[in-house]
């Protein structure tokens, strides 16, 4: 009799296990009544080349890895902690909010903030939900990691590859508008992070940074631009990403070339690249990105 | 029986609270990045066997930033012909780094790249020789 109930026990715990870790069909609804628009007629990207640009996206945890570098103590103050997951009505607030805390997640992770995370992971939960991609996000598994502060590479291995399948699954069931707005929402998010720190911390590494994102500004435009006409939530974002790309159009990237350096360390091989870049940008350009950084940032959380 | 049992429950409580990657590979590639490593991204490559072999297959673009010293690890299952390489060209399609050393056929397991341009790059992945494989290249900052 005990048998049977270990072997009952057992079955309903595979079953919760592969449930947890399964992507089901469940998110291919429609968008809410709210913002009901038809993506038919967009031109769309490839899934191929919204990848590539979603990987060309600055890493939040890349930026927070430079700050730290720098000495940079870790602020709260840089959050967006006025943002109330249960609020955001639209898929389309959904989708650029979860954006805006994953950066968030790879900053307080970085900083190894994990117990203070957990609002943030529930608010990211709630919103993955809410766009029909909470079987992605493993929020179980990363609270306890996040709490047990054993393992950031793990951590950071749960938080970025949720994302990362989140955003895959979105593109691979025709909502790819739903992922642009998530990596949109990560990048404004990164960029307020550093241009913010840069205001109380000035450093040349941080300024180059900010000044290396005209880089990327035109495939993060590229990415929304499908989406521009059809609804005014997301005119009013391309718009917004117009307005810093402007800010940008002047800064000169310029390039040194050289040859990369190898050599063999430790079974494995080390290569030094001797060719360069270098960012012109003058003092009021900096301050001009760092002023609609801010602004479309926090207009972002207003309106959300 | 009763052992046996009780032995699979363990298994599953530990398999739900690992914490880890649920895709071996990758979790036993995470671990050889080393305990510098911070974790970006990861590419899962699974590739048949070329039908000629010029051309890397696997293609995915990357934005490497200045000042930033990468590490790029190279893992494969045991059943892949052939061992994972990766080569990384610029914009400019200039190779910056490759795992496989053309003149001696060695094929390094990981490669740190120290980053001086920054820019968006092209990995290139593909199996020894365009043989049948599958494999994981963990892009990882190093600290």
């Amino acid at each position: 009799m005990k048998g049977r109930s270990l072997v009952v026990l057992l079955i309903i715990l595979s079953v919760i296990i592969s449930c947890r870790n399964s992507a089901t069909k469940k998110g291919e609804s429609s968008f809410a009544s709210a913002d009901s628009i038809s993506f038919g007629e967009a031109q769309k990207l490839s899934a191929e080349a919204i990848a590539d640009i979603s990987r060309n996206i600055a890493s939040p945890v890349e930026i927070a890895n430079l700050l730290q570098e720098m000495n940079v103590p870790f602020s709260p103050e840089y959050l967006a902690t006025s943002i109330d997951a249960g609020t955001q009505k639209t898929e389309f607030d959904k989708a650029l909010t979860l954006g805006i805390l994953g950066a968030d997640l790879g900053y307080l992770n970085m900083y190894e903030k994990t117990g203070s995370s957990i609002d943030i992971l529930s608010s990211i939960r709630k919103l993955a939900e809410g766009i029909n991609v909470g079987q992605f996000f493993d929020f179980e598994t990363i609270k306890r990691v996040s709490l047990n502060k054993s393992d950031l590479d793990s951590l950071l291995f749960l938080s970025i590859d949720s994302y990362t399948r989140i955003d895959e699954y979105l593109r691979d069931n025709d909502r790819g508008h739903l992922s642009a707005l998530m990596i949109i929402g990560v990048w404004i998010e990164g960029q307020y992070l550093a241009t913010q720190v840069m205001n109380h911390y000035p450093d040349t590494l941080l300024r180059d940074r900010i000044g290396e994102q005209k880089i990327i500004l035109n495939d993060l435009l590229l990415l929304a631009s499908p989406y521009c006409n059809d609804y005014p939530k997301f005119t009013d974002l391309c718009r917004n990403l117009r307005e810093i790309r402007d800010k940008y159009r002047d800064i000169r990237i310029t390039y040194t070339l050289g040859d990369p350096v190898s050599v063999e360390k430790d079974g494995g091989l080390v290569i030094t690249q001797t060719e360069t870049s270098k960012v012109d940008m003058t003092a009021g350009q900096l301050a001009e990105i760092i002023e609609t950084s801010k602004n479309i940032r926090n207009k972002l959380l207003v309106t959300n | 029986m009763k052992k046996i049992l009780f032995s699979l429950f363990l298994f599953f409580i530990a398999a739900g609270l690992s914490g880890q990657p649920t895709d071996p590979l990758v979790s036993s590639c995470l671990k050889t990045s080393g305990p510098n490593a911070r974790y970006l991204k990861d590419f899962r490559i699974q590739l048949g066997k070329a039908a000629s072999g010029a051309d890397m297959r696997f293609k995915a673009n990357i934005s490497l930033w200045r000042n930033t010293k990468y590490r790029f690890t190279l893992c494969n299952t045991e059943d892949s012909k052939g061992k994972l390489i990766l080569t990384i060209k610029d914009e400019a399609d200039n190779v910056v780094l490759t795992s496989y050393d053309q003149k001696t056929g060695k094929i390094y397991p990981y490669v740190d790249f120290i980053c001086n341009k920054s820019g968006i790059y092209q990995l290139n992945f593909d199996f020894e020789n365009g043989q049948k494989g599958s494999g994981v290249g963990v892009v990882s900052m190093i600290r």
